[in-house]
């Protein structure tokens, strides 16, 4: 195949993943934060499948096909299948902690909930919570 | 039937998995105290198993492959546990650390249906599969669960400041996680297997390429966000201040230890045949390690949560440990390996003493604090000692490691690393002796740029005697200054040449004699300046005061807090690597 197709995936992979790395660097809402570190992973989806895909190749799968016919790489889609895994945990987890900062805080805005920092509340007000998770 | 110890390996991990879907099942049927005892059991046999291994494995790696799958005619297409003896002994001092951890936190997660537990031991087997695993993909897998039982565990207590603190963990080691995962494909595509031999080979016989190289770069810079290498440290004091102290003892003790860990596997193994990122290391290793031990000291100085100024001081004793993989050596490699443990024991002492301050006087603000450690006096001296072997004293585990380190920069030269690990320890030391001389004797009226420091109100639940959460911290300190050295240095040389694949070279270089008196010196001058600071002539103190406010203050914005600093942070990180192995 040409140059372009052999590159194309690369470049595509490393233009998301910056793209959403800006993203989350100039983000000022945690839901809106959560949707680029999607965009980030999916640049680890194209990569995958750019390195394993093999042209003019079938799928992996050899029930009607004679073994020994040219197939894309299987062990490329393991990959990527757990990396969708990942991705699912990660954004539940995410948005799960988003929801319970946003009941405390009452903001999405990164700025307005630092760690410790002045912007948030203190949790003195609230100082008798600890040491008990929420149900 | 004869007994095959590599049979053993699965069970490491099986043992804290299977206990994990155990109590899962079954924990809220159960009385409060069964999850307890029961993790504790799971921890203490991790610990023992991961111990025989190590025993058996001091001659020969232990190899175990899944299913029956082993290589045949060079093609790997099996996934394989590797043990030789300096992981296992780190797996085994995991054991203990978690073993040790769930006594301290002994009845501290009440109504929990034993969550902690259950996210705990996931948390254990996962680094115990880092550990053992000869697999990349394997890696990733353990790399992943390990932050997602983290990020959970961070947030447990669901209030504000644990919440934004964990949102920036999981973001930043999740950007790790992907990093990685493309490394893992950059260098498949390459070599076409997974296996570390097996790339290892590949590697060694493709010669230069850019691919490699690439691979490299995103790996190593997934594991030093793990490490908390500058600059992907913002998150580490983020999430190791507000996580429940049980859960800070893990982190700082092994967590990111883990990750140099890993690192160093990775590089001497794995990449051990490339030429190129060899040539990249040592000046890749030490320059940001140097940075690391400095900068991370220097914060810890500033703080005035306790918990965070621990947070900066197992940044800096992590560059320390990175300047030692930076050696490139069996000394330096042996020396971190030592120094992996003997840091993990006694930063976990002191965390758990900062749950114990948490717990009994209900505060984790050192200047709060002042005066009020008295009627509990023990731990302070737990403290103060903990403080002097963080700082140097040469007395133990953690010392021997440092001295191993120092000795392998020395021989190769490197002057100002050795400067910045002498340094680094120093500051962290003094930092962590002022709080103790304010806190247990109360030392110090006047609170220095310490008191602009961020600082949050915190409580953990004051229902366990002291003794109790006393004894675990006691007996990490005692192990470290027991380990014996004699054993150690005898075993050391073969156990990293095992470890890192390469022959095996005479007894290793210790550093000079007095360094570790400079350290202990330098920070009880440091402590001292901080807690007597009004009753110094003038002349001593205006200078100080006049260089240091602007640059400290720079440093405190520097770590605003902010998810977005912390991600352009990481892409700065991730081209200076890659800027350091194209100069190659």
């Amino acid at each position: 195949m040409s140059a372009v197709t052999n590159v194309l995936p690369y470049a595509v992979a490393a233009w998301l993943f910056g793209v959403g790395l800006y993203g989350i660097a100039t983000s000022r809402n945690f839901i809106h934060l959560v949707g680029c570190l999607g965009v980030c992973q999916s640049a680890t989806y194209v990569l995958l499948l750019g390195l394993g895909y093999r042209w003019g190749s079938i799928a992996p799968i050899f029930y009607d096909h004679p073994p020994g016919t040219p197939a894309v790489d299987p062990v490329m889609q393991a990959l990527v299948l757990t990396d969708i895994v990942v991705g699912a945990t990660l954004t539940a987890l995410l948005l799960v902690l988003t929801v319970q900062a946003y009941k405390r805080g009452g903001s999405l805005d990164p700025g307005k909930l630092r760690p410790m920092r002045a912007g948030g509340q203190t949790d003195r007000d609230r100082s008798s919570d600890r040491g008990r998770p929420a149900a | 039937m004869t007994f095959v110890p590599a049979t053993l390996l699965p069970l490491t991990v099986a043992i804290p998995m299977v206990f994990c879907a155990v109590l899962l099942a079954t924990a809220h049927l159960l009385p409060s105290r069964v999850p307890d005892i029961l993790a504790l059991l799971a921890a203490l046999a991790v610990a023992i198993l991961s111990a025989v291994i190590a025993v058996q494995a001091a001659d020969k790696p232990l190899v175990y492959w899944f299913g029956g799958w082993e290589p045949r005619d060079g093609v790997h297409l099996g996934i394989g546990f590797s043990v030789d003896a300096a992981s296992g002994w780190i797996a085994a001092f995991i054991g203990l650390l978690y073993a040790l951890t769930f006594v301290f936190a002994w009845g501290f997660f009440d109504r929990t249906h034993g969550h902690f537990h259950i996210l705990m031991l996931l948390f254990l087997a996962a680094m115990v599969g880092f550990c053992f695993t000869r697999d990349m993909f394997n890696l990733f897998v353990w790399f992943e669960v390990m932050s997602v039982a983290a990020f959970a565990l961070t947030a447990y207590h669901l209030a504000e400041s644990s919440l934004a603190g964990a949102i920036n963990f999981t973001v930043v080691n999740s950007l790790a996680g992907f990093l990685m995962l493309g490394g893992i494909g950059l260098i498949y595509a390459q070599t076409g297997t997974l296996d570390f031999d097996g790339i290892a080979a590949a590697v060694a016989q493709g010669g230069r390429s850019p691919v490699v190289a690439g691979a490299f770069c995103l790996v190593a810079a997934a594991l030093m966000i793990k490490g908390a290498i500058v600059p992907f440290q913002f998150w580490l004091a983020d999430a190791h201040a507000v996580a429940p102290s049980p859960v800070s003892v893990i982190f700082s003790g092994s967590m990111v230890s883990l990750g140099l860990f890993g690192l160093a596997k990775v590089s001497a193994v794995v990449f051990g045949g490339s030429d190129q990122v060899q040539g990249a290391l040592p000046a890749l290793l030490i320059g940001l390690g140097s940075v690391t031990a400095l900068l991370g000291g220097w914060m810890a100085l500033l703080q005035r949560h306790l918990k965070r100024m621990l947070a900066f001081s197992t940044i800096s004793h992590a560059g320390i440990m990175l300047t030692g993989l930076g050696a490139l050596s069996a000394g330096g490699t042996g020396g971190m390996l030592v120094y992996v443990v003997g840091h993990g024991l006694v930063k976990g002492a002191l965390f758990m003493i900062a749950g114990i301050l948490l717990a009994t006087q209900a505060s984790i603000d050192e200047i709060a604090l002042r005066g009020l450690g008295r009627r509990i006096w023990p731990a302070g001296i737990a403290m103060a000692l903990a403080g002097f072997l963080l700082c140097g004293l040469p007395l133990g585990a953690l010392d021997q490691g440092t001295r191993l380190v120092q000795g392998a920069l020395s021989q190769q030269g490197h002057g100002i690393a050795l400067a910045a690990t002498a340094i680094g320890a120093a500051l962290t030391g003094a930092a962590v002796l002022r709080a103790a001389g304010r806190i247990f004797l109360g030392l110090g009226p006047d609170p220095g740029d310490e008191a602009g420091a961020p600082s949050a109100d915190e409580r953990e639940k004051a229902n366990r005697p002291l003794w109790l959460m006393l004894a675990p911290c006691c007996i990490l300190l005692a192990v470290d200054i027991v380990l014996p050295p004699d054993l150690i240095a005898h075993a050391l040389p073969r156990a990293v040449s095992a470890f890192t694949h390469r022959p095996e070279t005479g007894p290793l270089g210790e550093g000079p004699g007095w360094l570790p008196w400079f350290s202990v010196a330098a920070a009880l001058a440091g402590a001292g300046y901080g807690l007597f600071r009004k009753r110094l002539p003038p002349v001593l103190v205006r200078p100080v005061h006049v260089t240091q406010s602007a640059p400290t203050r720079a440093l405190e914005i520097l770590h605003s807090g902010l998810i977005g600093d912390y991600a352009a942070w990481l892409a700065v990180g991730v081209a200076v690597i890659a800027a350091v192995l194209a100069m190659v």
